[in-house]
């Protein structure tokens, strides 16, 4: 809530001294009262009124006043109105660390998850497009408003091969800006257990993202300790270790945030948040008609609570 | 004890019962006469001074005695010479009970309604003092007991009258509620004759008349006169009125804008007066109800008609 007009508001300090003035000519009609023998049948007639009804009709005045105060004050609210233009790229990784079990039930599973539940939190005119990538990106899907292609590309993933973070990334800014001249709002979410083993570095990706104004969020998914189980029977479980430090560099340097998710559940936030996030803007919209009707309204009441009572 | 008896004084907005004409005086003498005539025997218009009927005692002769009263009968039994001495009896008494409470001066029409009292309490001082009777007066409702005005007749009666008249109402603040019954009982006390006692009030306190007027009305003709104002039985619209009883000083702040309240007044009030209309007419006392917006006296003679 914001004001256009907000030295409106200092005329408020006004109704303390309203409220002073009535208390005081009210205090002041009581020292004058009229002789009259009858006065005690006259207080039977009236009956027991309660005191605070009397203030009714003055205290809705006031209120009305207040509430045309604010509305001279011209409130605005924000509101996230969805975008229609924006392309967003899913980039996954599918690398073999992905099989590990850290993240019920397995971080692929879990990823692949929360990644169907953005896909269903974002407006149906936004395009999606989904870069899957192991050792090299395969299963691309240039960005388009076919959401069910898109969970279509998720759910086909299985965890094997390295990781090639600068290729996928590289991959998915090239779908995205096919001109360099294009300029819609774009936005690039990768979600990646390890670090890169192969292909190209991801930070200088992220700087060329910067400079195509594509932010480049980052989800590291998996806890420090985990493991996979070794393809050679014979051999210890080979480590499957996270790397939240290049995903936080990543993310800096493109302009966005940086995640770390230990769990599905939190991983799933994440993704409810971005894709409420990446799929709307912010907007101010004008709110003065409410508490100019609502003063109003109030004004009506205390008018014809002070007319009926003269009846 | 007179320290405790504060000076009654005349209202600040005192009118003065407006002209007293003396034709209707008279109409009302006439009416008043037959009103009382069941409550005493014998002829109204006998004149004469210590004349009366009732024998007072029977004495032997003493030089100086008027030989005229010699009673034939006695002297003969007991072979001196004996008068017969009556008790020099009024023809016609009167006692006038007038409310002096804080009440009365009050007023919203042509006068208060004390100046209607006192207009009253003068017509019947007159009237009474016609053919040789006596007039006493008994003002009850300032605070303290009442006070009593013995039986008077003749010049010094008027006097007494005019002196108590113009003494006026009592100051605000004091509240009592048993006076009309103070001044009923010593005026029980002090009048043995039968007697026109004629009340002048506004009959607002608390007292129950049934019972303070029952041993009253037993011995002489009794009428009251209640005194009210028509503000008193309803309230205009005037918006938030403070209002305050000049009696027991009770403060109110009443919206007379709603019409639910001025009719509930009216209510209460015409009930009140019902009641007290009802139990006057159950004791057989004579009422009449004069308003200050009226002629008071032209009422007061067709009322008694």
């Amino acid at each position: 809530m914001s004001f256009a007009s907000p030295v409106w508001l200092l005329a408020l300090l006004a109704v303390p001294l309203l409220i002073a003035l009535t208390v005081v000519r009210s205090r002041q009609r009581d020292r004058f009262a009229m002789r009259f023998p009858a006065a005690a049948t006259l207080a039977a007639a009236a009956g027991a009124e309660a005191a605070w009804k009397r203030w009714v009709a003055s205290a809705l005045a006031l209120a009305a006043i207040v509430a045309l105060l604010f509305g001279a004050a011209r409130p605005q609210r924000t509101v996230r109105v969805a975008l229609q233009e924006a392309s967003i790229m899913l980039v996954t990784d599918h690398s073999g660390s992905m099989a590990a079990t850290d993240v019920a039930p397995t971080r692929l599973a879990a990823a692949q998850g929360a990644a169907k539940t953005f896909v269903d939190n974002l407006p149906d005119g936004v395009k999606i497009g989904v870069v899957a990538f192991s050792a090299a990106p395969d299963d691309v899907r240039p960005p388009s408003t076919d959401h069910g292609e898109s969970r279509a590309a998720i759910a086909r993933q299985t965890a094997n091969g390295g990781t090639a973070t600068g290729d996928a990334l590289a991959a998915a800014l090239g779908l995205l800006r096919p001109k360099a001249k294009v300029s819609t709002p774009a936005a690039i979410v990768l979600l990646s257990d390890g670090a890169t083993t192969v292909g190209s570095d991801p930070e200088a990706v992220a700087a060329e993202a910067k400079r195509l104004h594509v932010p480049i969020y980052t989800v590291a998914l998996g806890t420090e300790d985990a493991t996979v189980p070794n393809p050679d029977p014979s051999g210890p479980p080979l480590p499957a270790v996270p790397d939240p430090v290049t995903m936080r560099r990543v993310a800096e340097i493109s302009g966005a945030r940086a995640f770390s998710a230990q769990d599905a559940d939190h991983l799933g936030a994440i993704y409810k948040t971005l894709g409420s996030q990446l799929g709307s803007k912010a907007e101010t919209r004008d709110v003065t008609v409410v508490p100019v009707l609502g003063g109003l309204a109030l004004l009506l009441a205390s008018g014809g609570l002070a007319l009926r009572r003269r009846a | 004890m007179i320290a405790e008896r504060p000076p009654l004084h005349p209202p600040a907005a005192r009118q003065g019962p407006g002209a007293l004409p003396r034709p209707m005086i008279e109409a009302l003498d006439v009416v008043l006469t037959r009103h009382t005539a069941r409550s005493q025997p014998g002829d109204r218009r006998a004149a004469g001074v210590g004349a009366g009927t009732e024998l007072a005692q029977l004495r032997g002769y003493q030089v100086g005695d008027d030989v005229r009263h010699l009673d034939p009968a006695a002297s003969a039994r007991t072979g001196e010479p004996h008068v017969r001495l009556h008790v020099p009896e009024r023809v016609q008494t009167t006692w006038v009970l007038l409310d002096v409470s804080a009440s009365m001066a009050f007023g919203t029409a042509q006068r208060l309604k004390s100046d209607v009292a006192e207009g009253v309490a003068q017509v019947m001082g007159q009237l009474a003092l016609r053919r040789t009777g006596a007039l006493g007066i008994v003002r009850f409702g300032a605070p303290g007991p009442p006070r009593i005005t013995p039986l008077r007749a003749g010049r010094p009666a008027f006097a007494a009258l005019r002196h108590v008249l113009a003494e006026g109402v009592a100051p605000d603040g004091n509240e009592d509620a048993s006076a009309l019954g103070d001044a009923c009982s010593a005026l029980g006390r002090l009048a043995q004759q039968p007697a026109l006692v004629v009340i002048i009030s506004d009959f607002r306190s608390a007292a129950d008349p049934a019972s303070v007027l029952g041993p009253l009305r037993a011995r002489h003709t009794v009428l009251c006169v209640e005194v009210y104002d028509p503000r008193e039985l309803l309230v205009p619209d005037v918006g938030i009125l403070s209002v305050v009883d000049p009696e027991t000083g009770r403060t109110a702040r009443v919206d007379t804008g709603s019409r639910r309240v001025r009719e509930r007044f009216i209510a209460l009030e015409a009930q009140r007066r019902a009641h007290l209309h009802d139990e006057l007419r159950r004791l057989r006392v004579g009422h009449v109800a004069l308003g200050t917006d009226e002629e008071w006296l032209l009422k007061l003679g067709r009322s008694l008609r």
